[in-house]
């Protein structure tokens, strides 16, 4: 992604990109072929204009010829308008054979201009002239203009059909454009969303479904494959990071957590002001004349004993409370919430009665590990982890020191 | 006068034409070039008129065979025929001859028959011998066409018109354009 590179201004969407190409299309496609329908139909009907000029010429013509030759105007008058009245006729003239003007007609309310109209002269029509004929004599000659208002009707009218139609068609492309908005566009949103998802909520286990369309599909198929990696390397990576996480916070050899997990245990038991911490206990543990076994057993025995220890206090403690290695011969307990001296009592007592079982050492002898155990109870004893663990230390160094002024009646290492 | 016949008398033109203005749209247009026959002053002023109508008549009459020219006699005493000889307004030449009241030639020397002041009986004879023959006939004097003339002619104060005897041209040979029907319609 371009950083910076984004426009201000919103973006077409798919949709509107391809209605504003369907639009200019079909404004292309019928205004083309209705220009197109237009003039051929105007060059087809200026034809039939002349035709029928001509045709009413001739039709005058008959009628109005004996007419001319008995010379009766009234006859004349009406041969004319029988014909003319009915053919979209501007002026009919009548001359005798030597170009006299023998009469005129016109229909009523209509324009009798004689000159050339803008129509005549744009489409090229000429009036119709037809010389009148009686035998082999010519008697006269008529002349007929049409009604050119007939061309302009034709041109608006199908400048009128042919908005209607681009209007129809504009209806059925923003139909058609919707259902191809439903094919095209909604896969399209499919692999967006799935994108997105995965993006922000890191939903890597999600797919995308296939579309119908052979280039979407195949974008759609390379994604999913791309998807799938991407979740491989998360998953191992998140897998790395948690070994890595729980390795930083736990003793490699017991297993228990380490100093660090403690203090940060301890920090969120104390809770915050927001939140009111319930009571709970510490115990600080240590074990008996470990320095002698190591001495005299060797480290491997030490560890060995160290692990015993381990197992033994994770035997004897619940399954919320949690018990860690400090470093050395250390140990501590954190017994959850609630916490009184009975229970702490009992738990103590417990740990004491686990530890009474002997620890098979690598060289074949048994030790039973025996561990001074140091408590404080939040929020009696200290409010603060740090006094908490000052506090529990001194109790159990105060119960070594008692330990070593009254041995046990019998030593319980070799 | 026979039942059925019937007589289409071309009114005065005046009266048509008022009639008209009031009824017709044409009425509206500019007034045609009066050229109906203008009967010229002067002794002569029906001879030309009858003349011009005479000569109308018979360019658009068709014989079964086309006469060249076409043989006009004229029976009884005809006051307007003086010009009825050589050739005529309508593009025809007519070559005339004189017959007396009572010729049985006409039917063979004739094409045009133009009767003069003749008594109704003795035109109903004369034309009664060219009947079902393919002659025009025309009547000068019998303004009410009851003479049986396929045409009559009528001289008003102003104009020359004529009638038309429409039974008498439904059986003669002769073929009349249709047109001139109109020239004659008096309805």
């Amino acid at each position: 992604m371009a950083a910076g590179a984004s426009p201000p201004t919103r973006l077409p969407t798919i949709r509107e990109t391809l209605a504003r190409v369907h639009l200019r299309l079909v404004l292309l496609a019928v205004l083309l072929s209705g220009v197109m329908l237009m003039l051929s139909g105007l060059f087809t009907i200026r034809d039939y204009f002349e035709r029928n000029l001509a045709l009413v010429a001739r039709t005058v013509s008959y009628a109005v010829e004996p007419a001319i030759v008995f010379g009766d105007a009234e006859a004349m008058r009406d041969g004319i308008g029988s014909v003319a009245q009915l053919h979209d006729v501007r002026l009919v003239e009548l001359r005798d054979a030597e170009g006299r003007l023998l009469g005129r007609w016109a229909p009523p309310g209509g324009d009798a201009a004689t000159g050339e109209t803008l129509a005549e002269r744009v489409l090229g029509i000429a009036p119709a002239r037809q010389v009148i004929r009686q035998g082999d004599r010519t008697i006269g000659e008529v002349r007929v203009l049409g009604d050119t208002s007939v061309l302009l009707g034709y041109l608006l009218s199908g400048a009128l059909i042919s908005l209607c139609c681009l209007g129809l068609t504009i209806l059925a492309m923003r139909l058609l454009a919707r259902r191809m908005e439903e094919g095209v566009v909604a896969p399209l949103s499919d692999i967006a969303s799935v994108a997105h998802q995965v993006r922000s909520q890191r939903a890597f286990d999600r797919r995308v479904s296939p579309s119908g369309i052979a280039e979407v599909d195949s974008f759609g198929r390379d994604f999913n494959a791309l998807l799938a990696e991407l979740e491989g390397w998360h998953d191992s990576l998140t897998a790395e990071k948690d070994k890595l996480a729980h390795d930083a916070t736990h003793d490699p050899l017991t297993g228990l957590g380490n100093r660090a997990l403690l203090e940060r245990s301890l920090q969120a038991a104390v809770g915050d002001k927001v939140r009111p911490a319930q009571s709970f206990a510490l115990l600080y543990l240590d074990a008996d004349h470990f320095k002698q076994v190591n001495d005299r057993h060797g480290h491997q025995a030490g560890d060995t004993l160290l692990i015993g220890i381990a197992d033994r206090l994770r035997s004897s403690i619940r399954l919320h409370d949690r018990a860690f290695r400090l470093g050395g011969d250390e140990f501590a307990v954190v017994l959850g919430p609630t916490v009184d001296h009975a229970r702490l009592a009992n738990v103590v007592g417990r740990i004491e009665t686990a530890m009474a079982e002997p620890v098979d050492l690598p060289s074949g002898k048994a030790i039973s590990p025996s561990l001074s155990i140091g408590a404080a109870i939040y929020p009696d004893d200290g409010a603060s982890p740090q006094d908490l663990l000052r506090r529990a230390d001194e109790q159990m160094y105060l119960n070594k020191l008692r330990k070593r002024d009254n041995p046990p009646a019998q030593g319980q290492h070799a | 006068m026979k039942r059925g016949t019937q007589f289409f008398r071309t009114l005065s033109r005046m009266a048509l034409l008022a009639a008209l203005a009031a009824s017709c749209p044409l009425a509206a247009a500019p007034p045609l070039t009066e050229i109906n026959l203008p009967l010229s002053s002067g002794p002569d002023r029906f001879a030309l008129g009858a003349a011009r109508t005479v000569g109308s008549i018979l360019a658009y009459s068709r014989w079964p065979a086309a006469p060249d020219p076409v043989r006009l006699c004229v029976i009884g005493a005809a006051s307007h025929a003086a010009l009825l000889n050589g050739p005529l307004p309508g593009g025809i030449t007519v070559s005339r001859r004189n017959l007396p009241a009572g010729s049985s030639d006409a039917a063979i020397m004739c094409d045009a028959l133009y009767l003069g002041n003749l008594p109704l009986s003795e035109m109903r004879a004369t034309i009664g011998t060219v009947r079902g023959r393919p002659v025009v006939t025309i009547a000068e004097d019998d303004p009410d066409c009851r003479s049986e003339a396929m045409f009559c002619l009528v001289f008003g104060q102003a104009a020359l018109s004529f009638e038309m005897n429409i039974d008498a041209i439904s059986r003669s040979a002769v073929r009349i354009d249709p047109r001139v029907l109109r020239m004659a319609r008096g309805y």
